[in-house]
């Protein structure tokens, strides 16, 4: 055919895949290495500075059923977008409580402590009191699996 | 080695049948893996986690009222609270940390206590080492993740919270 000449002619297009091939595996591997060191937990803020503590655990396995909190450094709770303090954080913990509560008995499973996680990502200027304070009201709506989100620091 | 076939191809001048690597698959597979890893990406970040297990105080049980009251054992937290290490951690005026203490025994800082945590540790033979940690109102929360960090570190099983205001810290509510 004339046109298969001709095209031998001017010599056939080949694309050398063998490059990008090479650069595609190296991504590859890339991600693939970096999966296992772990993101971030959510409810990650600027305006949240986290402490670091020594050996703390990676993130991850965190579970389905979480609460994700944050106190500023003031002291003040930070949950869904609105900043809480006082009868207004109680008021939140006990209806966060009261719909998990109701869920349990829906399952009928009453008076078992919440399944649920607490994150709580404090700023590092929070007090331990203001913080210890938010456990507390937490703990005494139900609330008993609580983590703190930390940077990880070195061993002592 | 040459086979037969290219022997023969040889004796008649053709030229060697060209084998063709099919990397077209090999590329499509190579790039859906990418695209998985690229979507599900997450940068590296050096945050962690500090778990805490603070059991709710046991409430009256229901049952009670239609005379049918048992008598229930005491939880098995309550009756560990006794056996917890203390850990007294005092702030200054500016909120840092001016003493700590792991029972009646002062320490110089964090490492200190780790390192008599450990012997403790050692010492229980496998037994679950807990502590409760007392700390001022005041303290700087960096401070008390340092402390809950270094419990973390050398593998204490459990942390409780405990409130220095009350009875020096006998509560096991935070």
């Amino acid at each position: 055919m004339a046109y298969r000449d001709r095209s031998r002619a001017e010599g056939s297009f080949q694309l050398n895949l063998t490059p990008l091939l090479d650069v595609v595996l190296q991504l590859i591997t890339f991600f693939m290495m970096l999966i296992h060191f772990g993101g971030k937990i959510e409810g990650a803020t600027a305006s949240i500075r986290l402490p670091m503590a020594p050996s703390a655990l990676p993130t991850g396995d965190l579970g389905l059923d979480r609460l994700v909190v944050s106190v500023d450094a003031k002291g003040r709770l930070i949950a869904e977008g609105s900043t809480m303090e006082g009868a207004s954080a109680d008021a939140w913990w006990s209806e966060q409580a009261r719909k998990r509560t109701a869920g349990l008995s829906t399952l009928g499973r009453k008076n078992e402590e919440l399944p649920t996680l607490v994150v709580v990502r404090a700023d590092k200027a929070a007090t331990f009191g203001s913080v210890r304070g938010l456990l507390s009201t937490a703990q005494g709506r139900g609330f008993a699996r609580f983590t703190l989100v930390v940077l990880r620091g070195r061993q002592p | 080695m040459i086979s037969g076939k290219e022997r023969r191809r040889a004796r008649r001048g053709e030229s060697p049948e060209e084998v063709q690597f099919p990397v077209t698959p090999m590329l499509d597979m190579a790039f859906q893996l990418l695209a998985f890893f690229v979507l599900t990406f997450q940068s590296p970040t050096s945050e962690a986690r500090l778990d805490l297990y603070l059991p709710t105080t046991p409430v009256a049980l229901p049952g009670a009222f239609r005379g049918q009251a048992r008598v229930t054992p005491p939880k098995r937290s309550e009756m560990d609270l006794e056996n917890d290490l203390r850990i007294r951690a005092e702030a200054d005026d500016l909120g840092d940390l001016k003493s700590i203490r792991l029972g009646e025994t002062p320490l110089p800082d964090l490492e200190a206590l780790a390192d008599r945590l450990r012997r403790y540790s050692a010492v229980m033979e496998g037994r679950p080492l807990r502590v409760r940690i007392s700390a001022d109102d005041r303290l700087r929360y960096e401070e008390a993740a340092r402390i809950i960090g270094t419990c973390n570190a050398v593998g204490v099983a459990s942390i409780r919270l405990a409130d220095p205001a009350s009875a020096e810290g006998t509560r096991d509510r935070p």
